[in-house]
């Protein structure tokens, strides 16, 4: 064995709806080294310890957004947390919280998807331009405006660290409010009004109490708490601006 | 989604207790709980004004009652609940503001944090000094 190899006991929240009545906690004896992730860590236990245990990954290095975990009460990639810091005392891993538990450390994800669809994440330009017109032309200065808020891939870390989502489930939640602001700030966009009729509701911006925890547990640095609060003033002023307007007055 | 014979059951975990499960929930509760307090002084210091309003009498009983001992001790549990609450109000400030740019690139959210204690610290202490310099 390398000089490296050590044991860390792995507390797994496990759940099989099919003979389980609720999760219960199963501890593995996994040996590792220096440089295993806690996703590592969970393939050895699936590969050589026990078979039925479930869990979402893909790309082993925080692009794909798949092994959100909580880890020792953390919102955390599994791709991206090594067992090395915790050792030697033991670590648990748990499904993402606030979602439910489809089986072991699986989520339905359901919720998040709908949420992500009904925000319209994509440009929804002023004025369609043909092929033969080119591309919608953008400067630097105006990339920055957003760039941060579009580097989320989707993992749901800051949804498991929210607990405003936890509690009321109507809220849509960090990442994809976040994600509405992304393109609400991107100058080649005109979609602004059509997303904030939700954006401006309790489901949307007013629901966040800023925790913004959200914003800590990020792998990405996208500060989600940021994106939705910063929306607040706005608003604020559009609800009050509208008392202002002449009635049937055009946007 | 989960009919009877697909064999699904997703099991929601209850949230009772959340705020138990992390430091930082404390820490955000905390904040949360001495805005309370925040509101409570706003009173009396708008009774203050009521009373001065009132004439010369009532506001002299009334800079009398805030300096009765109940009323000290109870500055003495509000002077740290103000600066815990002031400290957690501009932690969160950078959080409410678009970015800034300063000599073109974008300030630090700490950054933001410091200069609002540092403006609350300064005004605090410009105003213990105009209360010192005053004849009484």
């Amino acid at each position: 064995m390398p000089e490296d190899s050590r044991t860390i006991e792995m507390e797994v929240l496990r759940y099989r709806p099919e003979q389980d009545r609720e999760p219960f906690y199963q501890t593995y004896e996994v040996p590792f080294e220096n440089d295993w992730s806690v996703l590592q860590g969970l393939q050895y236990i699936k590969d050589d310890l026990d078979s039925s245990l479930s869990f979402r990954w893909s790309c082993r290095m925080a692009i794909c957004g798949s092994c959100g975990l909580m880890i020792d009460g953390v919102p955390r990639l599994g791709c991206r947390t090594f067992l090395r810091n915790y050792h030697p005392r033991r670590l648990r891993v748990e499904a993402l919280e606030h979602f439910p538990i489809e089986r072991d450390l699986v989520i339905v994800a359901d919720d998040f998807i709908d949420k992500l669809a009904s925000i319209k994440p994509y440009l929804i330009p002023k004025q369609v331009r043909k092929l033969e017109q080119g591309e919608y032309l953008q400067t630097p200065d105006e990339l920055e405006r957003y760039r941060q808020f579009s580097t989320c891939i989707n993992c749901m870390l800051c949804y498991a660290a929210c607990p405003q989502y936890g509690l009321d489930a109507d809220f849509t939640g960090p990442g994809i409010l976040a994600l509405m602001h992304r393109y609400n700030a991107d100058s080649r966009d005109a979609g602004r009004d059509a997303r904030m009729r939700l954006g401006h509701s309790d489901a949307g911006v007013w629901g966040c109490t800023a925790v913004a925890y959200c914003s800590e547990v990020c792998p990405k640095e996208v500060d989600p708490a940021n994106a939705i609060n910063q929306n607040k003033m706005g608003s604020a002023i559009d609800y009050f601006l509208r008392f202002l307007k002449p009635r049937g007055a055009e946007k | 989604m989960n009919t009877a014979d697909d064999g699904r059951r997703p099991y929601l975990r209850p949230m009772r207790g959340w705020w138990k499960h992390n430091p930082y929930f404390l820490r955000y509760l905390a904040m949360e709980a001495t805005s309370i307090l925040i509101a409570l002084y706003a009173l009396i210091l708008l009774f203050g004004l009521w009373r001065l309003h009132q004439g010369e009498a009532a506001y002299a009983a009334w800079l009398a009652m805030l300096q009765s001992p109940w009323s000290l001790a109870l500055h003495a549990v509000l002077l740290p609940v103000f600066a815990f609450h002031s400290y957690s109000w501009f932690k969160i400030m950078p959080k409410t503001l678009p970015a800034i740019y300063w000599r073109g690139s974008k300030l630090e959210q700490a950054v933001i944090t410091r200069a609002g204690i540092v403006a609350a610290l300064v005004t605090n202490l410009a105003i213990v000094l105009v209360l010192v310099g005053l004849p009484s």
